[in-house]
């Protein structure tokens, strides 16, 4: 494969490989997207046609404003902004509630840039423990609610929990967890960074303040690329606009809003995002099938003696951890490659994306493998589990 | 400099952007069904008419 320039290679795996990395199979980009890729990469593209107000989400040409209030109908909330990834939704909304020393209650799954978005705001995480199925519960929330309460004399100022978190791909209780922070008149941001793109989420039947979702991780979008969504009650403090004056100038710059920093996501990686819209809404529809695809694999995964899934069984999502101590990881402790034998023997059979050397717990992802895919990757494991000896069920 | 060569130039790249999602749809043994065989034809066909566009109005 010839490279783009010296030191950038083309990057061609999907194209020549199954993919089953654990972040990466949702943000491939449709068709369309890649299109918008090649027309649209010039860096001020989605400027063309910006005219008074003068803010990205109100640009009419391409169609940028209709797809902001059509993002926001698509989640179930009042109003969208794009942002460049899920961690500066996070950080737009953890900046304007929490203030020096507040708490926030995260999930003992949460994402490392929620941790990151609320130290940015001088806050403090509270992390909720997980139930023996590694969920995080409703129940477990709320004692933890009463935790702070007690230790700091404050309720917490935000509740962010993942829908789907990760490490496991497990659902996590958000509905349930929605109705505590209700009762506690707390505001809950849902993490949909995993769900966001893939399956229909709507906000208001969540019961979220705010949804934050990730393009390149669940919207066929190239990175960086994120959406943050809320009602209009809370969309008037998170999207409020600059009061600022210049003391010699006196300029204001009245349109844009603080948290956003003004423009937010310009160029390719927003039309990308628009071009893969329509695929996306249509995809969502058929979560069911990419969830009937994962149990038909594990299923064949765990034919393998010693393989289990680590996440919770039957499968809920796409992205599932395993652990293979008991089958591949006993090959590894004498195979002169050690844990690489498992991504060689991948390798030659044209699938890539488990964590390199790997072979004890580990993550994959199956989303939008089709059927013939699918069942060359499970074979896939199977053969190579008999080359090794390894029983395998049948 | 035509707008019509601009023009085939961005058909021909789609086009190869379709192709593209082909293998990706049917790595990493690429059989093909007949949809997609036909899919492969009509891609072909455009670029080379493509092509033939942009030689006409560039070079000869």
């Amino acid at each position: 494969m010839r490279n783009i320039i010296d030191g950038i290679e083309i990057r061609a795996r999907e194209e020549l490989f199954i993919n089953i990395h654990p972040i990466q199979p949702g943000g491939r980009l449709t068709p369309e997207a890649m299109k918008a890729m090649i027309s649209y990469g010039d860096g001020y593209s989605t400027c063309d046609w910006c005219r008074k107000p003068f803010r990205l989400d109100k640009i009419r040409r391409p169609p940028i404003e209709e797809f902001h209030a059509e993002l926001a109908e698509f989640l179930g909330m009042d109003q969208a902004r794009v942002v460049p990834g899920a961690r500066r939704g996070f950080q737009a909304v953890v900046s304007t509630l929490v203030e020096k020393g507040d708490s926030v209650i995260v999930s003992s799954l949460a994402h490392y840039t929620e941790f990151l978005a609320v130290e940015d705001a001088g806050g403090v995480v509270k992390e909720v423990p997980l139930n023996e199925a590694n969920i995080v519960t409703a129940e477990a929330t709320a004692r933890k609610i009463e935790e702070v309460r007690k230790e700091t004399g404050k309720l917490p100022k935000l509740i962010m929990i993942d829908y789907f978190d990760y490490m496991f791909g497990n659902e996590h209780d958000v509905r349930g967890i929605a109705k505590v922070a209700k009762e506690y008149e707390i505001p809950f941001l849902c993490n949909g960074a995993y769900a966001i793109g893939v399956l229909p989420v709507n906000g208001k039947e969540i019961g979220a303040d705010f949804l934050v979702g990730s393009g390149h991780k669940s919207f066929a979008s190239p990175a960086p690329s994120g959406i943050v969504a809320t009602t209009n009650e809370w969309a008037e403090k998170v999207f409020r606009t600059t009061q600022m004056v210049g003391d010699v100038t006196k300029r204001k710059f009245g349109i844009k809003e603080v948290e956003m920093l003004g423009c937010t996501l310009m160029g390719a990686n927003l039309i990308a995002m628009m071009a893969s819209f329509p695929a996306v809404k249509e995809r969502v529809k058929h979560w069911g099938d990419e969830i009937e695809k994962i149990n038909y694999f594990v299923n064949e995964f765990l034919k393998i003696e010693g393989n289990k899934v680590l996440s919770e069984m039957p499968r809920k999502h796409t992205l599932t951890k395993v652990d293979t101590s008991g089958s591949f990881d006993r090959v590894a402790q004498t195979h002169k490659r050690r844990g690489f034998f498992l991504s060689d023997e991948l390798r030659d059979r044209k699938i890539i994306g488990e964590f390199a050397g790997a072979t004890r717990t580990w993550k994959l992802n199956t989303y939008g493998l089709t059927w013939g895919q699918i069942k060359y990757l499970a074979q896939a494991f199977k053969d190579i589990a008999k080359k090794y000896g390894i029983k395998v069920l049948e | 400099m035509s707008e019509k060569a601009v023009q085939e130039t961005f058909e021909a790249l789609f086009a190869l952007t379709d192709l593209r999602q082909i293998f990706r749809e049917t790595k990493p043994t690429y059989e093909l069904n007949d949809e997609q065989k036909k899919k492969i034809k009509e891609v072909i066909e455009s670029v080379r008419r493509s092509l033939d566009v942009i030689e006409q109005e560039l070079i000869k």
